[in-house]
């Protein structure tokens, strides 16, 4: 550790860490452009200097390290005059469109402008302009603005360091460089919006988010993605009800700064629903029900007395596999399992630069093993569907894509099935029960990820209709079977029993999930590599 | 010596001979000696005496040459490496092509001699890809020298080995920038690295290396044959010392090369050498070392022409390459035409020069169309305020800021009348907004 004095503060930074970081450990703001934490040291877009005491030059806080007894000064009239001087030259060319810009409300252009620049420029000629690149399809998900871009090289410097694909590069010289692809080839690797994120302006921008809101109307859920075992950090982007777009969250030991395509754009799914009130098959078909009569129904098939097959969830938080666990794996008469879809490969890089991978694409793969669960494959999941007569209690009719095809249909007829969903698939046509199931942003819960790692997801939004998520219904379901159940019935509550009595999630708090970017579980699971 | 007086030439001495480029002719003039003698010497000694020798780097920034190769890490477990810088693209500046046309061998030597100073085994020229015929007179110099012994392995049976290649630039100017020219030769965009570390001890793949103007290479095989003394005896001050190769351009009767010591005056360089100014015309200003030197005017004609005293009088020396303007220039012209230049050779990394550049040549346009305001000096200024002075990541920012900021001191007055004279600007003609040109199938 090293002790430096940044504009009056001292403190201790680690060796060998920059002036920017040293200058946030103090409470101070430096503005940064080509700076990234993720990635390589530039020096150049030159916003960030500050004078440090002994050296006759301003020098650029991102590229300068801390010593013992630096004294550094970020607010002095040379400081002010000089980031005023860089800001001033950054905006001359730029086409100051912001009312029309989607990147507006989260632009670095904008917020430092404003917070270091002046309110008046010197530059009264012609703007440059790249015509043809100015809404340009760089890739599949990425549309460019080159009239905004203000060569930080962040997005390209993704693209060598991060994804490795090298797809963007610097083309032409001068005031005339602007950033391409190779020839003919576009910008489409499985990270490939992250340059968008990484943009501090409005140049890239998400061709599936660009447009549907402003983005100071947005609210952001902290939240874990869904897509894989990975368990990326994420902000959910909604508005009025609508989830609009993920945005990975800084989470150094699991996601960096990153998340994969195939996770971000699934925040789209998150807005249907067929089912918001629960529904009992009687003479004339499913017919719209109240829960209480839906649980007196779900009660009645799990006292039947033939074993209730459960299939559970890979895709619930920690909490409603815990319940499950109380409710069926801890009590005789039931059989369960956890169906586990391998799919693609889904992987990414930590802030060490290391590959997270995700063994399957469900989110809490790892809290279900941990919990004691038997997993299955699609093959085990139809034999399991298909070997007896007893009822079945589907946790969630999305937790494995076969269950949504006609072979799932097929494969529970004759039994009397209760699904919770929230989509209509062949297995709620042919359901006894469907309650109407909460979607990811409606719940509350933690998850492990394949690193191990404990996230809490926080719920951005109600259910919508009478939907519950999946710990509400098996808590509410304990109840009635005469199981013992912890209250108030919350997360939170189900969380800290588990934490008590489930060995692996032992000594952790709510209150440290709150503000820890994951805790780590304690026993060896990591996929890092 | 006297200062001014012709001299005998030294770099240029196999100027007018017949094949001065073949080895016969330099080997029949005494070359490839001094390589015998330093090959005996240990590398510490060839450093000590070029150091001794005061040599200041003839590649712009005047820095002493064995302090230089005094910082290349000797207990290093990695290759070390020597880069002649042959870019010469500065307007104004063609020296070292006189050297490599007249005498190649001189050049091949200095590298030698300079690698086995510093123990490198394998030296880079970089030569700008404009210089073909140059490049293929080093491949055929290179050739004749391997096949004596000169080049290889085990030189002169000494166990010395060094490859020299030839690497041609792809017509950058920014290429000349030192670590640019390292990011050039390694395949990559000639774009210059953040400082530090420093080449000496983080250059070429990663390995300490030094870079050397040719001029400066082609002073080390004399400095060894005559001695450090001798050489810092030629020239004015101790400080200044050497044979300089004075390129002479613009409105003068005899342009050219023209070898002198250090520290003749311009008025010298420009009456005596170069033959004075053209009939009816008298001198204006000059630009004293490259296009990238403030410009200084006529009454500091009687200056020396050498590092200190030209720094002194507020310009810089840079590379020799005099150029001489006289009454006809108009010189808000004579700075857009740089401006040209500069904007055109930015590499685009850093802000305050990629905007800078080209934003101060839009004005300079624009108060030459007559459309210039009263405003626009203050503008020029403060670009060239904000534009230099370790605010870019290399000195290329300096150089088209100290040619705005000395042609603003000096001749302000005619900026100021283009400005009286001037329409008020029409109006603007760009829209804020992108045009919809029918491809804009997202939106804006
Ligand atoms: C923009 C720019 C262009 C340059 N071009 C050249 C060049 O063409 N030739 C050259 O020898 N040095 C050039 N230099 C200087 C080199 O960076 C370097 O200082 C020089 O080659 C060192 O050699 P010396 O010590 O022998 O002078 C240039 C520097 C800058 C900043
Ligand atoms: S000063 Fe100009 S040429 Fe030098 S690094 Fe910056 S942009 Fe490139
Ligand atoms: S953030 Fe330091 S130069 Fe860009």
């Amino acid at each position: 550790m090293v002790t430096v004095t940044i504009d009056g503060h001292e403190v201790q930074v680690a060796e060998g860490v920059n002036l920017v970081e040293a200058a946030r450990a103090a409470g101070v703001e430096i503005p940064t452009y080509c700076y990234h934490p993720g990635l390589r040291v530039v020096g150049q877009c030159r916003v960030c200097f500050v004078e440090v005491e002994g050296m006759p030059r301003l020098v650029t806080a991102c590229s300068t390290p801390v010593k013992d007894g630096m004294v550094v000064n970020t607010a002095s009239d040379r400081v002010r005059e000089a980031r005023q001087a860089v800001l001033e030259f950054l905006l001359a060319n730029h086409p100051l469109d912001c009312p029309v810009c989607d990147q507006a409300g989260e632009c670095y252009l904008q917020d430092y402008s404003v917070e270091f620049g002046t309110d008046s420029t010197h530059m009264v000629d012609d703007r440059r302009r790249f015509p043809g690149r100015e809404r340009n399809e760089l890739g599949p998900h990425v549309i460019q603005n080159q009239n905004r871009c203000i060569h930080c090289t962040r997005c390209i410097r993704f693209t060598q360091e991060i994804s490795e694909t090298w797809d963007l590069t610097m083309k032409s010289r001068g005031n005339h460089a602007y950033i391409g692809t190779f020839d003919g080839e576009p910008l489409d690797n499985p990270w490939s919006a992250c340059v968008a994120d990484v943009c501090p302006v409005g140049a890239l921008t998400v061709k599936e988010f660009r447009f549907r809101a402003r983005v100071w109307h947005l609210d952001e859920t902290p939240s874990v993605c869904p897509g894989c075992s990975v368990g990326c950090t994420i902000d959910i982007g909604h508005l009025e009800g609508i989830v609009h777009r993920f945005t990975p969250r800084e989470n150094p030991e699991i996601n960096g700064w990153w998340m994969c395509d195939f996770g971000r754009f699934l925040a789209e799914d998150l807005n249907g629903r067929d089912f918001e009130v629960p529904r009992l098959r009687g003479e004339r078909g499913l017919q719209d029900t109240g829960w209480q009569e839906a649980m007196a129904a779900l009660t009645e098939l799990a006292e039947v007395g033939s074993p209730l097959r459960v299939v559970a969830s890979a895709n619930a938080t920690n909490e409603a596999l815990y319940l499950a666990k109380r409710l069926f794996l801890d009590r005789p008469g039931a059989e369960v399992v956890v169906p586990v879809h391998r799919g693609e490969e889904h992987r990414v890089k930590n802030a060490q630069r290391q590959w997270v991978a995700g063994a399957d694409e469900h989110p809490n793969s790892t809290g279900a093993r941990l919990m004691g669960f038997t997993t299955v494959d699609t093959e085990g999941l139809e034999a399991f569907l298909r070997g007896g007569r007893g009822p079945i209690l589907i946790l969630d009719g999305g937790a494995h894509p076969w269950l949504l095809s006609q072979e799932a249909a097929r494969a529970v007829t004759g039994q009397k099935v209760a699904v919770a969903a929230r989509k209509a698939s062949p297995l709620t046509g042919a359901a006894y029960l469907v309650l109407p199931l909460a979607s990811w942003i409606e719940t509350e819960g933690t998850l492990t990820s394949s690193t191990g790692r404990v996230q809490l997801a926080r719920r951005g939004l109600f259910p919508r209709g009478q939907a519950k998520p999946a710990w509400e219904i098996l808590a509410l379901a304990g109840r009635q079977l005469g199981v013992e159940v912890p209250t108030p019935l919350t997360p939170r509550t189900f969380f800290e029993a588990m934490a008590a009595e489930v060995p692996p999630f032992a000594a952790m708090t709510w209150r440290r999930l709150a503000t820890e970017p994951g805790i780590p579980v304690l026993e060896e699971v990591a996929h890092v590599g | 010596m006297t200062a001014g007086g012709a001299m005998k030439p030294i770099l240029l001495r196999a100027r007018g001979e017949d094949k001065s480029r073949s080895i016969s002719t330099y080997l029949r003039m005494g070359g490839y000696g001094a390589l015998k003698k330093a090959l005996i010497m240990d590398p510490a000694g060839v450093r000590k005496e070029v150091k001794d020798s005061g040599l200041r780097g003839r590649g712009g920034a005047g820095f002493p040459t064995g302090v230089k190769w005094g910082f290349v890490p000797q207990d290093l477990p990695k290759p070390k490496y020597l880069i002649c810088n042959a870019d010469e693209s500065e307007p104004g500046t063609f020296k070292d092509r006189a050297i490599i046309h007249t005498d190649p061998h001189m050049l091949i030597e200095g590298i030698i001699i300079s690698s086995y100073a510093i123990d490198a085994h394998v030296a880079y020229i970089y030569i700008r890809g404009e210089f073909w015929e140059e490049a293929r007179i080093l491949e055929k110099a290179i050739a004749e020298a391997r096949r004596k012994g000169y080049l290889g392995t085990n030189i002169l049976r000494t166990g010395f080995d060094l490859e020299i290649h030839v690497h041609r630039g792809a017509g950058a100017y920014i290429c000349g920038e030192e670590t640019a020219l390292i990011e050039s030769i390694e395949g990559k965009r000639g774009q210059p690295r953040l400082k530090p570390p420093f080449p000496a001890v983080v250059g070429v793949f990663g390995c300490p290396t030094v870079v050397n103007n040719v001029e400066t290479l082609a002073c080390v095989p004399h400095i060894i044959e005559h001695g450090a003394a001798w050489f810092a005896a030629i020239g004015r001050n101790e400080r200044n010392s050497g044979p300089k190769l004075y390129g002479i351009s613009g409105h003068v009767r005899r342009p050219g090369v023209y070898e002198l010591p250090m520290g003749v005056t311009f008025r010298e360089l420009i009456y005596e050498h170069a033959g004075g100014i053209r009939e009816g015309h008298e001198l204006k200003a000059f630009i004293p070392g490259g296009s990238s030197c403030p410009v200084l005017p006529a009454d500091f004609v009687d200056i020396p022409a050498d590092f200190d005293s030209v720094a002194e009088a507020g310009s810089m020396f840079g590379s020799g390459g005099l150029i001489v303007m006289d009454d006809s220039v108009d010189m808000v012209w004579a700075l857009e035409n740089l401006m040209t230049f500069y904007s055109h050779e930015s590499c685009g990394q850093c802000t305050p020069c990629r905007e800078g550049s080209d934003w101060a040549l839009d004005i300079l346009r624009r108060i030459r169309r007559g459309y210039g305001r009263p405003e626009d000096l203050e503008t020029l200024e403060r670009i060239s305020r904000y534009a230099s002075q370790g605010m870019t990541i290399c000195p290329l920012g300096d150089a088209f800021c100290g040619p705005i900021s000395s042609f603003l001191k000096h001749f302000r007055n005619e900026f100021e009348d283009y400005i009286a004279k001037a329409k008020p600007l029409p109006p603007r003609t760009t829209p804020v907004l992108p045009v919809r040109s029918g491809r804009g199938r997202f939106g804006i």
